[in-house]
C-alpha cells in the first residue's frame, strides 16, 4: 500500500502581500512562501496513516529548493520517500491546474493507492487542487476530509459539512483525498530532526513544465479597500459611558 | 599525671582486638554498601565530566561541608546543623587520636595536653545534645512542613544521641572509679564526665558496681557505633558522604548556563526519556539530598498549589533508582517509566527555572537540569501544548514567539522622532540587543520608546540589530527545544558579527542571560554585557544620566530571576531607583531570595493551566503588605505584562502601580 502526498507551497500571510505592478498577480519576489496549511494537515493524516497500517507514504513538492523545509519536516515525522519538482515560484507564476498537471505525471509513475492532499490553497484561486487531480487521474475525489482510514483496497473517510455535520463514507481507492484537518492536529518535530532528516535523508529531484491552461486568467487585483475605522473613546469615565449610551441608542439599540 | 588510658577496664587484652577487628568489619560493610549504592550511578548514568578544576571543587566543598556557608544561611535549622555537625565531627576525630596516642606516639595524650584534649571533647558533648535538643523539638513541636516527618530521621537523631551520651558516660563511670581509687582532682576539666561520676559517687555504688556500667556503656558505645556504621548507606545518614561528594562535583560553570544535549558515540542524542539516559551527576542528586525541604519552601509553582515539588521531584529520582537500578544494570527496561511515571509531564512544565531551588540547595543539587533534560525528550516527541507548538513554530519561522513577520520588529521605532542606528550598518558604542517583547508586544512598546529616548538624552551612542534580531533563545533552551535554540544563535551570531559595536545592552533579563553566559565566545569576543539597569547605573555615575526632578516615590522592586539570582545584579537597579530620588522599601522575599514572576523557562509560552494563584499574584499580595508603597519597580519587560496583569486579576491596582525602571528614570529627567 502506498500513499502519495502532493504538497506546494503558497505566500505566507503574516508577511506583507503586494501586488505586481502590472496589478494582475502578487510581486512574487517579496512573497514569502510557506507550506499550505491544509497540506501540512494531509502530510500529518499520511503519516497517523503509516503509524495505523503501514503504509509507504511519498511526498511530492512543488516549489523547488524552498519547499526543502517541508519536505525534511515531513521526513523527520517519518514520511518515508521525498520528491521534489523544480519548478520556481518566485519567478514563475502558477495556477493549480499546472499544478496539477505536474502531480499527475509523478502520481503515474508512483502508482498509489491513495493520494491526499490540502482540501485547498490560496494559490492559484482556481478551484481545489485535489479535485483537478482526480479528474485528471480519472480517480474519485472527495473534499473536507478530517479522518482515514483504510480497510482492504478501500478507505472510509470522514467528511465534514457546515455545522459540524459529519459523514462517514467509503470510497474505493484508488482515490484522491482533500483534507480539511487530520485526525489529531499536525505534531511538532523539533529542529534537531528536521536538521538530522536534512543531513541523512534524500530528496528524489523532478523537472516539471509550468502549464498553466484551464486556469483562471486574471486582469486586475486589488488592495483591500480601508473601510471604516473603530472609534476608540477617551476621556473621563463618564464622558466614555454617555458616548456608548448615545452610540447605542443612534443604532435603534434600545 | 592525668593521661589516656586505652581501653581502661577492658579486659581481657584480647577483647581490645576483637573491637578492633569488629569495628573495621563494620567499617567495610559500610564502605561496601555505600558503594553498592553509589555504583548505580554510574552503572546507570551517562558520563559527564565533572573533574575539571579539582582546587576549586575541593575549595568549595570545604566551604560548605565545614564553614557550612549554605547551611548557615538558615538562621534556626543552620545553626542546629552546624552545632551538631562541628562537634560530632571532633568527637569523631577523638578515636583516631585516641589510636595514635596508643600506637603512634605513645602517650602523648598526657598531662595538660591530655586535660585540654578533654575538655574539647567534653564541652562538643554540650553542643551536640544542643543542636539535637534544638532537632528534636524542631521536628517533634515546630513540625515544619518542608520536613520529611519520617521515622527515619528520628531513629538518625536518638542514634547519634545516644553514641553523644555513652561517651561522656564512660568517662564518667571511669572518673568514678579513679576518684574512689586514686583521689583525681583533674575532673572538672571533663565537665560532662565528672557530672555523671558525681551521680555515681553520690548513689554510693560500689567500684565493682561502677566498673560493671562502664562495661555496659563501653560495649553499648561500641554496639550503636556499629549500628551506625552498618545503616548509614541506607539510612539518612549517607548526606555525610553523599553531599560533600555532591558538593565537590556541583557545576562551575555559571548558573545561567545550560550543558548542550549529550551525543552517543553514533551521534545519536541522548535524551532524558528514561532513568538511564540521566547524567551520573543528575542521578548522585537524589542520594545526596537531605530532604531538608528548603527547595520546596521556595518553589513558586509549589507555593501556588501546582503538582511540582522540587524536593519531590528530586527524591522520585532517586526512589526509582534505588528501585530499578539493579534491574537497568542488567538491561532490562523498568516497568514504570521516568517521564510520565517517576515524573509526570506536568511537573516537568510548571518549573519556571527561576532557580530557587538550586540557589537554596545546601547540597548543591541541580534540580532544572533534570528538568530541561526532561523536557528536551519531551519537544524531541512532539508532546508540547498547543500553545507551545505555536510559539516555538512562530520562533523557528519569524524569530519571535508573536508570529509576528520578522520585518517589523523595529516598528516600535517609527513613533520616534529621531531615527535609531542600524548596528549592522554602521559602528556604534552601545548595541541594544531589544527582545522579543519590548519589540513586538503592544503594551510594551511605550516602555520600549522610553528607553530609546533616555538613551538619547544621556548621549549614547547606540543602535539596533533592525529586522536581523531574532529572539535570543534563553527561554527556548529552557522549554527544552536546543535544536530550535541553536539555530537562533547561528542567526543572531550573524547578525552580531556585522555589526560593529562596544558592549551589548538589554532590557530583558532573559535575553541578557544566555547572551552572558551561553552565546560562543567568538562572537561576543569578550565585550561587555550590560543589562539597562547596569548601563543606567553608569551613567548616572559618570554624570551623563542627570535628573532634573526627584520623584518623591515609596516603590518596592521587584528582583527579575535572571537579573538578579542568575547574574548576580542586585544593586545596579536599586542605585538607579535612589537617584530618580524614590524611596525603596524592600519586600519580604528580596534579592537572592526574590519570588518569580510565573513566566520564566517559557512558562510564557505555555497554557498558564488553571491553579489557585498565580505565582504573580501571590507577589504584587507580598507587595501590597509594604506600607505606603504606591510603585511596584520591575526591571524586565515580561515581568510587565505579567504583574499588570496581576494587579488586574487581584483587584489591587488601585494600591500597586506596576512601572518599569525606565518609566521612573524617564520621569525624573
Amino acid at each position: 500500500m502506498k500513499i502519495v502526498i502532493p504538497i506546494q507551497l503558497v505566500p505566507d500571510r503574516v508577511e506583507e502581500i503586494v501586488i505586481n505592478k502590472e496589478k494582475d498577480g502578487f510581486d512574487l519576489e517579496e512573497i514569502a512562501w510557506i507550506l499550505n496549511e491544509f497540506d501540512d494537515h494531509a502530510v500529518e493524516q499520511g503519516i497517523i496513516l503509516k503509524e495505523k497500517t503501514g503504509v509507504e507514504v511519498v511526498v511530492v513538492a512543488a516549489g523547488g529548493e524552498k519547499s526543502d523545509e517541508a519536505l525534511f519536516t515531513a521526513a523527520a515525522k517519518g514520511a518515508d520517500r521525498l520528491i521534489r519538482v523544480n519548478v520556481d515560484f518566485s519567478t514563475e507564476k502558477v495556477n493549480n491546474h499546472a499544478l496539477a498537471k505536474i502531480f499527475q505525471t509523478i502520481i503515474m509513475e508512483e502508482k498509489p493507492d491513495l493520494i491526499l492532499t490540502g482540501v485547498s490553497n490560496h494559490n492559484g484561486f482556481d478551484g481545489a487542487i485535489g479535485a483537478l487531480l482526480a479528474e485528471y487521474l480519472g480517480m474519485p475525489y472527495i473534499g473536507y476530509i478530517s479522518g482515514v482510514d483504510i480497510e482492504g483496497m478501500s478507505a472510509l473517510v470522514l467528511k465534514d459539512y457546515p455545522g459540524g455535520i459529519k459523514a462517514k463514507m467509503e470510497v474505493a481507492l484508488p482515490a484522491v483525498l482533500g483534507i480539511s484537518s487530520s485526525e489529531k492536529p499536525p505534531r511538532y518535530v523539533p529542529i534537531s530532526k528536521v536538521r538530522q532528516a536534512m543531513k541523512t535523508g534524500s530528496v528524489q529531484e523532478k523537472d516539471g513544465d509550468i502549464d498553466l491552461a484551464g486556469g483562471l486568467i486574471i486582469d486586475r487585483m486589488y488592495e483591500p479597500e480601508v473601510s471604516g475605522r473603530a472609534e476608540i473613546l477617551s476621556g473621563s469615565l463618564k464622558d466614555i459611558a454617555d458616548r456608548i449610551a448615545e452610540i447605542v441608542k443612534s443604532q435603534g439599540l434600545i | 599525671m592525668p593521661h589516656r588510658p586505652d581501653f581502661w577496664g577492658i579486659e581481657p587484652e584480647w577483647m581490645r582486638y576483637f573491637i578492633y577487628g569488629i569495628l573495621t568489619l563494620a567499617l567495610l560493610v559500610m564502605l561496601i554498601r555505600t558503594f553498592y549504592q553509589a555504583r548505580l550511578w554510574w552503572k546507570v548514568g551517562q558520563p559527564e565530566k565533572r573533574f575539571d578544576q579539582p582546587f576549586k571543587r575541593i575549595g568549595r566543598m570545604l566551604n560548605q561541608v565545614f564553614v557550612q556557608q549554605r547551611i548557615l544561611s538558615q538562621p534556626y535549622a543552620g545553626i542546629m546543623h552546624a552545632l551538631m555537625a562541628w562537634s560530632f565531627f571532633i568527637l569523631f576525630l577523638g578515636t583516631p587520636i585516641g589510636i595514635v596516642n596508643a600506637y603512634v606516639f605513645p602517650g602523648f595524650l598526657k598531662g595538660q595536653i591530655f586535660l585540654i584534649f578533654k575538655l574539647i571533647m567534653d564541652l562538643c558533648v554540650i553542643v551536640f545534645l544542643i543542636g539535637a535538643g534544638m532537632a528534636a523539638y524542631r521536628r517533634i513541636v515546630i513540625r515544619p512542613k518542608k520536613l520529611t516527618l519520617e521515622r527515619r530521621f528520628g531513629f538518625t537523631l536518638v542514634l547519634l544521641t545516644l553514641i553523644i551520651l555513652t561517651g561522656p558516660s564512660i568517662e564518667g563511670a571511669r572518673l568514678a572509679v579513679l576518684s574512689i581509687e586514686e583521689n583525681i582532682t583533674y575532673g572538672s576539666w571533663m565537665p560532662v564526665g565528672w557530672a555523671i561520676a558525681q551521680l555515681f559517687l553520690n548513689s554510693g555504688s560500689t567500684v565493682d558496681t561502677v566498673h560493671l556500667w562502664h562495661t555496659i556503656f563501653y560495649y553499648s558505645h561500641v554496639g550503636l557505633v556499629i549500628t551506625l556504621f552498618l545503616t548509614l548507606p541506607v539510612g539518612t545518614m549517607i548526606h555525610v558522604i553523599t553531599t560533600p561528594l555532591n558538593v565537590f562535583f556541583s557545576k562551575l560553570q555559571p548558573m545561567g548556563q545550560l550543558s548542550a544535549v549529550q551525543e552517543d558515540s553514533a551521534h545519536n542524542l541522548i535524551l532524558a526519556d528514561r532513568l538511564k539516559n540521566l547524567t551520573w551527576k543528575q542521578l548522585m542528586d537524589g542520594d545526596a539530598c537531605t530532604e531538608c525541604g528548603r527547595c520546596q519552601e521556595v518553589c513558586p509553582a509549589y507555593a501556588v498549589g501546582l503538582e511540582l515539588n522540587p524536593k519531590k521531584l528530586v527524591l522520585n529520582i532517586r526512589d526509582a533508582l534505588h528501585r530499578d537500578g539493579a534491574l537497568i544494570i542488567q538491561g532490562t527496561e523498568p516497568s514504570i517509566p521516568l517521564v510520565g511515571g517517576t515524573v509526570t509531564t506536568n511537573v516537568l512544565w510548571e518549573c519556571t527555572t527561576c532557580g530557587a531551588c538550586i540557589k537554596e540547595c545546601p547540597a548543591f543539587v541541580d534540580h532544572i537540569s533534570d528538568i530541561v533534560s526532561m523536557r528536551r525528550h519531551l519537544v524531541n516527541e512532539g508532546e508540547v501544548d498547543d500553545m507551545l507548538q505555536t510559539s516555538l513554530a512562530n520562533l523557528g519561522r519569524y524569530g519571535n514567539s508573536f508570529g509576528k513577520s520578522g520585518r517589523m520588529r523595529a516598528g516600535w521605532a517609527k513613533e520616534l522622532e529621531f531615527e535609531i542606528k542600524d548596528a549592522t550598518k554602521e559602528p556604534v558604542e552601545y548595541l541594544w540587543f531589544v527582545g522579543d517583547y519590548a519589540s513586538f508586544s503592544p503594551t510594551l512598546t511605550e516602555t520600549t520608546i522610553k528607553t530609546a529616548k533616555v538613551l538619547r538624552s544621556a548621549g549614547v551612542d547606540f543602535g539596533i540589530l533592525y529586522d536581523t534580531e531574532r529572539n535570543a533563545g534563553n527561554d527556548v533552551r529552557r522549554v527544552g527545544e536546543e535544536g530550535l535554540f541553536e539555530v537562533l544563535v547561528e542567526q543572531n551570531s550573524k547578525a552580531l558579527q556585522k555589526a560593529d559595536f562596544k558592549a551589548i545592552v538589554t532590557t530583558d533579563p532573559h535575553t541578557y542571560n544566555t547572551l552572558k553566559n551561553e552565546y560562543p565566545e567568538e562572537v561576543i569576543n569578550g565585550r561587555p554585557i550590560l543589562h539597562y539597569s547596569e548601563l543606567l547605573d553608569q551613567l548616572i555615575a559618570s554624570g551623563k544620566l542627570k535628573f532634573n526632578k526627584k520623584l518623591d516615590l515609596k516603590v518596592t522592586y521587584h528582583d527579575p530571576c535572571y537579573l538578579a539570582r542568575y547574574n548576580g545584579v542586585y544593586d545596579a537597579p536599586r542605585r538607579v531607583i535612589h537617584a530618580t530620588g524614590c524611596e525603596l522599601i524592600e519586600m519580604p522575599r528580596n534579592r537572592e531570595h526574590g519570588f518569580c514572576c510565573g513566566a520564566g523557562g517559557g512558562r510564557i509560552y505555555l497554557d498558564e493551566g488553571t491553579m489557585p494563584e498565580r505565582p504573580s499574584e501571590n507577589r504584587i499580595r507580598e507587595g501590597v503588605t509594604l506600607k505606603d508603597v504606591s510603585t511596584f519597580v520591575v526591571a524586565c519587560p515580561k515581568d510587565i505584562s505579567m504583574f499588570q496583569d496581576a494587579v488586574k486579576t487581584t483587584s489591587l491596582e488601585d494600591k500597586l502601580n506596576v512601572k518599569d525602571l525606565i518609566e521612573l528614570v524617564y520621569e525624573a529627567l
